[in-house]
């Protein structure tokens, strides 16, 4: 199976002894599907980094030239050490459990128990829920006469029951418990993928030296997934760095007060509902750094170490 | 004596032995572990599901039961309120253009690069390949002020010309993978035939890549259905433009608190995907799997 290490890196292509005229009217085919590319996603990215620099209150008003402004202010804004906070959060805590627990689910998974076929169509039915659905479902769960509260009252637990959305305490955990449920249904069947590809041998030669499920697990399973295991943690980490703007707009609107703000809810709502299209702009830079720089930590982490 | 039995198995069935067997201490532990994860899964979905047809005190008083007297009366309250018709329209006008594009654009531009070598081509191709790791997201707003400059700010058909965008990179990816598998012999035997490029496309390329092309057409389908926050933010709330993951949450707001019918909602955004699912079952769940791997 190719993973993305093999895409970023395409191996070069043979050589060809095509005349010129044939290879230019191929290299035409690919222009349209360029131009495409880069008028919706390159230049809209590189627009970014302009606007950022501009004090610029709303879409309507004129902008002034302020260098690197937006970004001082976003040292001393208590705002953005909240929202960073709770990214930090909420990526640390989501990442790292989603992968332990989708990576032994796979591994059990893979070794097709009674049920396997039901288990992985029940995997399979989140990973179609789009983020709004999503997001209505567990509105439904966390709302104060929802799911949640309704178990806990049968389960006798009474006193456990309260408005988890909006409640400071609470909220922010309610969005990682959602970022845990949808990331590991799929991170689960990938798993599942990676390790029946194992050749069975390695796995014999295992059993023949004594070695239950649970060594086999992490001292054969472990090591041979690793580098898979970072791309899946890189895909999960984007995910949810840049998918909790969806989450926590639907689910909390950032509330109770700012406590569940993340970095990619405030780009949409410092520029839309605070009237600060400019500083909204520098947020999405850092965003988008932080995205890059995440995704390579990510990869050198899980390189290190093979 | 154990090690004796695997031994005279290996060979003959390795891999059933290897993959089969189940035993140790904590296998037990192992099987409650997944079936509870998969009831966590599978609750939300059933509690939504036999929500949508019980009245509010019912909900609140019988949470987990399926019983429920409000029929299909949630559903019509829903569909009416939130102009889910339309919503669901708009949905498919937008997936269905998009797709198209992204396939006219796509087909063409791996097959070139396909056949291709040299610097340029490898270029683009790694263009491409970096393409699927930018976090778009990040460009909101600009994105939005492209519609706003192309007149097409607040339209269905911004979304037609944009999605295809996003989609690209993983896409053409893919499509180059499986045409590089075919072999050149096919191809230079059909130019000295005279065929000419796009007929080579056409004819041989095409066909040939056919899984594949369906492939990406369901990873898109779903990107496409699924998109949300873009298509709020710049497409807007308006009836006649919103799509069906747009209309889907204004029936919080609307409703007061009123589950069912939300619920109801719910549901009936999902059938599409839920439809499309059932149909293409084993080459939805491939195509995930390798749309997730790959990107």
């Amino acid at each position: 199976m190719p993973d993305a290490a093999a895409i970023v890196r395409p191996r070069s292509a043979r050589p060809s002894r095509r005349p010129r005229g044939r290879q230019l009217s191929v290299m035409l085919l690919t222009a349209p599907a360029l131009a495409w590319f880069a008028a919706f996603m390159v230049g809209p990215l590189v627009a970014l980094f302009y606007f950022s620099l501009l004090d610029w209150p709303s879409l309507l008003a004129p902008s002034r030239f302020i260098g690197l402004g937006n970004f001082a202010r976003m040292i001393d804004d208590p705002l953005i050490h909240q929202a960073a906070f709770n990214s930090a959060l909420q990526v640390g805590i989501v990442v790292p459990t989603m992968l332990v627990i989708s990576f032994m689910l796979g591994y059990y998974l893979s070794l097709m128990p009674p049920g396997h076929k039901v288990m992985r169509a029940a995997l399979f039915t989140p990973v179609l829920l789009s983020a709004s659905a999503q997001a209505m479902v567990f509105v439904g769960v966390f709302s104060p006469m929802g799911l949640v509260n309704a178990t806990l009252r049968w389960l006798g637990l009474g006193m456990f029951v309260t408005p988890w959305l909006s409640s400071g305490g609470t909220a922010m955990a309610c969005i990682i418990a959602v970022g845990i449920w949808s990331a590991v249904s799929l991170s689960t069947l990938m798993f599942a993928t990676r390790i029946a590809n194992i050749s069975p041998e390695v796995m014999e030669a295992s059993e023949l030296d004594g070695c239950g499920h649970w060594s086999k697990m992490w001292r054969i399973a472990a090591p041979i997934s690793w580098e898979f295991a970072g791309v899946v943690g890189m895909l999960q980490f984007l995910w949810v760095l840049f998918g909790s703007a969806t989450l926590v707009l639907l689910l909390t609107r950032g509330g109770p007060g700012n406590s569940t703000a993340t970095l990619a809810f405030l780009v949409y709502d410092v520029s839309f509902n605070r009237d600060q299209v400019g500083y909204g702009q520098a947020v999405a830079v850092v965003l988008f750094i932080v995205g890059v720089a995440g995704m390579i930590g990510i990869r050198t982490l899980f390189r290190a170490r093979t | 004596m154990e090690k004796r039995t695997a031994m005279t198995h290996t060979g003959k069935s390795s891999r059933h032995s290897a993959h089969r067997k189940l035993g140790g201490p904590l296998m037990p532990l192992a099987h409650f572990g997944a079936w509870l994860y998969v009831l966590l899964l599978l609750s939300p979905l059933y509690y939504i599901l036999i929500s949508s047809q019980k009245t509010n005190i019912e909900i609140f008083r019988n949470p987990v039961s399926p019983v429920g007297s409000a029929g299909i009366g949630n559903y019509i309250a829903a569909v009416d309120y939130a102009n889910l018709g339309q919503a669901v329209f708009n949905s498919a006008y937008i997936t269905v253009g998009a797709e198209v594009l992204t396939l006219l654009l796509a087909v063409p531009a791996a097959y070139g690069l396909s056949r291709a070598s040299g610097r340029l081509s490898l270029f683009i191709e790694r263009i491409f390949a970096l393409g699927f790791l930018i976090p778009g997201f990040a460009a909101l707003m600009p994105t939005a002020l492209l519609a706003i400059s192309l007149g097409l700010f607040q339209t269905r058909e911004f979304f037609i010309l944009f999605l295809p965008a996003t989609a690209l990179p993983l896409t053409v990816i893919l499509l180059v993978q499986a045409m590089r598998a075919i072999p050149k012999e096919l191809e230079e035997s059909a130019v000295l035939d005279g065929a000419s490029t796009l007929e080579i496309l056409w004819f041989i390329f095409m066909p040939l890549t056919m899984p594949t092309i369906v492939l990406v057409a369901i990873v898109d389908f779903l990107n496409f259905w699924n998109e949300y926050f873009f298509t709020l933010v710049i497409g807007g709330v308006q009836v006649e433009v919103r799509t069906i993951q747009v209309a889907l949450p204004t029936l919080t707001s609307a409703m007061n608190s009123q589950f069912g019918i939300l619920a109801a909602g719910i549901v009936v955004s999902l059938v599409p995907v839920y439809a499309v699912y059932a149909l293409t079952a084993r080459r939805m769940e491939e195509a995930l799997i390798a749309g997730a791997v790959k990107g």
